[in-house]
């Protein structure tokens, strides 16, 4: 075990610290909730952390470069109601007509937050606090008050997201959260192997560097916005989908829940550092936390969210602490072997 | 002779109301150590940066291989050869040493392999005779292996002009003798290294030529046997000079304000013993590594000594606390200003009152910013700070008057024992001169120094004694009069250790 | 025999008080030149919507020359929002603000402020809990008698006996608590002894979070059989979930719906019964009660009866759930199933 520590590198460690974290939470709980462990909870928490998957990778590319997209709910709420709109008008509309579409409007918003940060200059968490609230004020304008409802929206795409590719006992793999799991996976490997993605780290780890070793850091800045909010955009289309009914209020604090997951998942919030499937475990154990209190007799309505605050502040703490110990025992045994 | 790789041409850079640069004209030979020296302000930031096309020239052109081009980012810059370190290395600290390293090659594919990244950055750095992990997250990096990064990050492309921009300014002497060693074999190689150094004795090692610059304007360009080190200093300063560095008759007492005996701490340093009189200047000197500053710190109260004792003002003492020491009237000054030293956002007078805050406090607890303001023109005349306003941000200051304004924060406490970390660390030759005046002024009140300094020359010219550590151990205390480099870094080397042995 | 005396002449007394208010009538004049704000719990909601629909049919009706605005704030700015336009009503000199208030008490101080300006505050659908700055609150349904119909509901759906599990809005959404308090009261009555109520819990009238809550009780009650939703989002996103789940064998969803939302889990069985009222009438109403409050046509005091148009006649009472607070009781409201449903969606 020791000596395997001195072979892998330090985000598979952040990672491996996380996981020790998600399973000793697993473990509290089943020793106090009855008939807790089972597929039924793998299904729950599959299903629900698909869409949260997708913000909080998008979300993550942009912290990265030491920015925050806290406009990233409403572009998702837009998002899911331009599309049931769109879909209800046109019910021929294809799978990849309506992805594409929510895709590219969600680009579109990602564009806006990206020229005023990058091009204009102004920091990005004033820049996304107000277009938050500019996105959402146009799908009030634009929804006319109807919402988006299951029955205008065709079988295939409520049928979607619950789809069953296979399973395991109870343990059911379904739709939503592959696509979600096969994009995260992607987008990490991009992240960590594909030259161009190291720019972002770049960016964010030393902005005036950057510029000196010749990176367009605007052009980075700029393509992050875009990304998380064309990730926005397929998460838009899969609330759509698992949703079905839309209002106005679609989506509204996904921003601040996304950025919960990706600094539970070690997401430096100065930017720099982090990897998406830091983001993706740091979803599900925020996701596993809210999820079970509901089902713990112990703690009351009112002081769930409390204690859902305390139980994520104890998850990172634990996190940081392992994550010290792990790397000391590594740098021990990486110089007893050199 | 060969023909210049890169020649500037009457560049002109105007910012404003400011001409940064008038009229500059330099040519870079293959091969050679090109030298450039200037008083802070003269020039030589921006012209760097014209040379790496983060600025634009407002008039004048700039020649590659004697075709005019412009350089109008970094990475033109970088794909026509020209390449710089600077003093605070631009390393991204989230990275590790071999994608630093590789951070802007863009001709390798669009996929990164970590595999073949690794074997070529332990090439590169072998290359350039250091030992680095290249699996290290660049944050634990010392500043002289973040050079090695980016020096290797230069070479990672072929480089035809290296600029070194104050490269050794935060060394210690050996790792400055290491990387001098590396700009010499660049340029063998074929490389135009433009050295830009305060150092004098350094220029004296390296340079093939030197080019003096000063207010913007070119001054000269000589080859170095043309030159003295007076000769140079003056054409910098613009008015003859001589002795700049000449050693002021000490101001010591008989009375002794610190008694160190036997002090360790363990893992860290061991058995210093020193008494420090008042009006007296004790420079610590010794490589990097010497655990000079952790003595320091540890008579600060920032990490306890573990074994021996401390006499301050005749009382045994122990301090558990900065704010214990300080109580105590003991001040440090911080090697590293941006880290510990100076919120640089902050103007001038806050910094200045923040060591002593409660003494700008009326009776509600509320800021007396008036007299706070008096205070800090008052220091801004008697040491010379130049800026117009002391309600101006810290950070638009040059490093000597950083350090003026770290010194004034410090004095404002009134100590009985101010101890200097580096005090002349990237400030220019007369800013330097400055500031050991101030020291001395200090000292010649009753008051007691210790200077903690890499800079040789420095430490000749300030301390009454000079103890030389090596690490963690006391090697040796010398008096002024009978102390030279040689015998110091024979100390700070443990050469003579060496010597008795064999 | 004395005593019987002042009985009888106590309750001709009595008598003579409500003759009297019956007999007097307010018949509201039309033409009054009276500029009035009508204030959701925010816009984009297709029952605001209606409420405005309403409210736009009685400014018509009322011939009043003066402006009826519609003004709302953003979803995720609702509580300083309003009061912020609370606050600006008062400056504007509006006559009256018809408010849906989604602030709890924290809207009462610019409340108080606009009514000391002259402005009538006329609320609806949901009120201000403690009752202050508000001149009347139009009550779309008796709020006790909501209580039995919901308890009647989960009754039905369980066959008398049975665990049911409440998904509300927000724990501090006041209209919402004082539903479940009566359905709790209701539910004290011998024949629901059988039917347990087990928890209570809260999904923000968001679809997401609503929709995971659901299934969480689910999960935690094996043997639940009726989630009970006095909420639109509520409880559509309970029926999604049942209904992706494949559990709707097992747990029927109820509560207040639309039945435009509704349609499919209705006719599937996933939520065979709910109850809701009419926003459009609701809407009409407030419009006529702050017109009269603000023309002065009605004082706003207790046992005063007036015209609605084709409403018919209401009364100001006292709130039976805020003492001191008063009222107008809208009321019926309507069970939709599958024999009803199809049409009320259309």
């Amino acid at each position: 075990m020791v000596a395997l520590l001195t072979k892998i590198n330090p985000q598979l460690l952040r990672i491996l610290a996380l996981l020790l974290v998600f399973l000793t939470v697993l473990l509290f709980f089943s020793l106090v909730v009855p008939n807790y462990l089972n597929g039924r909870l793998f299904n729950r928490i599959s299903s629900s952390v698909a869409i949260m998957a997708l913000i909080a990778t998008g979300q993550t590319l942009v912290i990265i470069t030491r920015n925050i997209d806290l406009s990233i709910g409403s572009i998702v709420g837009f998002v899911a109601f331009a599309t049931g709109s769109i879909v209800t008008n046109n019910p021929d509309l294809g799978p990849v007509a309506l992805v594409t579409y929510a895709m590219l409007l969600g680009a579109g918003f990602g564009a806006i937050n990206g020229v005023i940060v990058a091009y204009l200059k102004v920091p990005s968490i004033i820049v996304t606090l107000a277009t938050m609230a500019l996105f959402r004020s146009v799908l009030v304008e634009y929804s006319n008050a109807k919402s988006i409802t299951t029955s205008n929206l065709p079988d295939w795409l409520i049928s979607f997201p619950n789809t069953v590719l296979w399973h395991f006992g109870n343990m059911q793999f379904r739709a939503a959260f592959v696509v979600a799991i096969v994009i995260v996976i992607v987008v990490h490997i991009c992240l960590s192997r594909l030259r161009v993605a190291r720019k972002l780290y770049v960016v964010g780890s030393n902005p005036e560097a950057a510029e000196m070793v010749g990176i367009n850091s605007k052009l980075v800045v700029f393509v992050a916005f875009i990304l998380a909010g064309s990730l926005a955009g397929l998460a838009g289309f899969l609330f759509l989908a698992r949703f079905g009914t839309i209002t106005v209020v679609a989506g509204l604090g996904l921003e601040l829940k996304s950025v919960a997951a990706s600094v539970v998942g070690g997401v430096n919030i100065f930017g720099g550092s982090g990897t998406v499937i830091g983001a993706l475990i740091g979803a599900m154990l925020v996701d596993l936390i809210d999820m079970s209190l509901v089902r713990w007799q112990f703690v009351s309505e009112f002081w769930r969210e409390a204690v859902l605050g305390i139980l994520i502040l104890l998850s990172v703490t634990a996190d940081a602490v392992l994550m010290r110990k792990l790397t000391a025992i590594r740098q021990k045994r990486k110089g007893v072997s050199e | 002779m060969q023909k210049p790789i890169l020649e500037l041409i009457k560049i002109t850079k105007i910012f404003g109301q400011t001409k940064a640069l008038s009229n500059m004209s330099l040519a870079l030979y293959p091969g050679e150590v090109h030298a450039i020296v200037g008083e802070n302000g003269a020039g030589k930031s921006t012209m760097i940066k014209i040379m790496t096309g983060i600025y634009q020239p407002t008039e004048g052109q700039i020649r590659v291989d004697g075709n005019v081009r412009t350089i109008s980012n970094s990475q033109i810059a970088r794909e026509a050869g020209v390449a710089a370190i600077y003093q605070e290395p631009m390393v991204f600290p989230d990275l590790n040493v071999a994608e630093n390293i590789f951070i802007s090659a863009t001709n390798d594919g669009a996929w990164l392999n970590p595999k073949r990244q690794r074997q070529k950055a332990n090439a590169l750095i072998e290359h350039i005779g250091m030992a680095l992990d290249v699996d290290q997250i660049a944050s634990g990096l010392t500043l002289a292996e973040q050079q090695a990064v980016e020096i290797a990050r230069a070479l990672s492309q072929d480089v035809r002009v290296l600029i070194m921009d104050e490269p050794t300014a935060s060394l210690s002497e050996h790792e400055a003798t290491q990387l001098r060693q590396i700009a010499i074999n660049l340029a063998k190689e074929g490389v135009a290294v433009v050295y830009i150094s305060h150092r004098l004795e350094e220029i004296f090692e390296i340079a093939d030529r030197v080019t003096v610059i000063r207010d913007g304007e070119h001054i000269s360009t000589k080859l170095i046997k043309d030159v003295t080190s007076n000769s140079m200093i003056s054409e910098m300063v613009g008015r003859e000079v001589d002795n700049f560095f000449a050693k002021a008759p000490t101001t010591k007492t008989d009375e002794i304000l610190l008694k160190v005996s036997n002090l360790s701490l363990d893992g860290v340093f061991e058995d210093i013993n020193f008494d420090l009189h008042k009006g007296e200047i004790l420079c610590f000197s010794g490589l990097i590594g010497a655990r000079r500053t952790d003595v320091a710190l540890s008579l600060f109260g920032v990490a306890s000594h573990s074994s021996g004792s401390v006499i301050y003002n005749g009382q045994e003492v122990k301090f558990g606390s900065p704010r214990e020491a300080m109580d105590a009237k003991i001040a440090y000054v911080s090697e590293d200003r941006r880290k510990f030293g100076l919120a640089m956002p902050m103007s001038i007078q806050s910094n200045m009152s923040l060591a002593t805050l409660k003494n700008f406090l009326n009776r509600f607890g509320l800021l007396k910013v008036d007299e706070e303001r008096k205070m800090a023109t008052n220091f801004k005349q008697k040491l010379n700070i130049k800026t117009e306003n002391v309600e101006l941000e810290v950070g638009m200051l040059s490093g000597g008057n950083q350090q003026k304004v770290m010194l004034a924060k410090w004095l404002n406490m009134k100590p009985n024992l101010l101890i200097f970390d580096e005090p002349t660390r990237g400030v220019d030759v007369g800013a330097k001169v400055e500031v050991h005046n101030l020291i001395r002024e200090f000292a010649a009140a009753g008051g007691a120094v210790l200077v903690i300094s890499s800079d040789l020359p420095e430490v000749l010219s300030l301390g009454d004694r000079i103890l030389v550590m090596r690490e963690g151990k006391q090697m040796g205390i010398l008096s002024n009069e009978d102390s030279n480099q040689e015998k110091i870094m024979a100390l700070a080397t443990g050469q003579n250790i060496q010597k008795e042995a064999s | 025999m004395k005593s019987l005396k002042l009985l009888g002449l106590a309750s001709a007394l009595l008598m003579s008080s409500v003759s009297f208010g019956a007999a007097d009538t307010i018949t509201l004049e039309s033409g009054k030149d009276i500029n009035m704000v009508l204030l959701p719990k925010f816009l984009g909601i297709l029952v605001f919507d209606q409420a405005n629909d309403g409210a736009q049919e009685a400014h018509k009706e009322l011939k009043n020359p003066g402006e009826l605005l519609f003004v709302g704030p953003t979803p995720e700015n609702s509580v300083a929002g309003q009061i912020e336009i609370m606050t600006t009503s008062a400056t504007q000199g509006q006559g009256a603000v018809m408010l849906s208030n989604n602030a709890g008490d924290q809207i009462v101080p610019s409340a108080k402020a606009a009514q000391a300006a002259g402005t009538k505050i006329v609320t609806w659908d949901s009120p201000i809990p403690s009752g202050e700055g508000e001149d009347v609150f139009v009550a779309q349904v008796d709020f006790g008698s909501i209580g039995t119909v919901m308890a009647d509901m989960a009754h039905s759906l369980l066959d008398g006996s049975g665990q049911m599990a409440v998904l509300s809005a927000t724990p501090d959404a006041s209209n919402q608590n004082a539903w479940i308090a009566a359905m709790k009261e209701a539910l004290k009555g011998d024949k629901y002894a059988k039917i347990e109520l087990v928890d209570v819990v809260y999904g923000n009238d968001q679809a997401e979070v609503s929709y995971n809550r659901a299934l969480a009780l689910v999960d935690k009650y094996p043997d639940l059989g009726v989630i009970m939703s006095p909420t639109t989002v509520g409880i559509q996103a309970a029926a999604k979930a049942m209904q992706d789940e494949g559990l709707c064998d097992q747990v029927k969803v109820s509560g207040l719906g639309l039945p435009a939302e509704m349609l499919s889990y209705t006719l599937n069985g996933c939520a065979p019964e709910f109850t809701l009222w009419d926003f459009r009438d609701l809407g009409y109403l407030t419009y006529y009660t702050a017109y009269g409050v603000a023309s002065g046509q009605l004082k706003g005091e207790i046992g005063e009866t007036f015209t609605a148009g084709r409403m018919g006649d209401y009364t100001i009472e006292e709130d039976p759930g805020r003492p001191g607070s008063k009222r107008i009781l809208m009321g019926p409201f309507t069970i939709y199933n599958k024999d009803n449903v199809e049409a009320a969606a259309k």
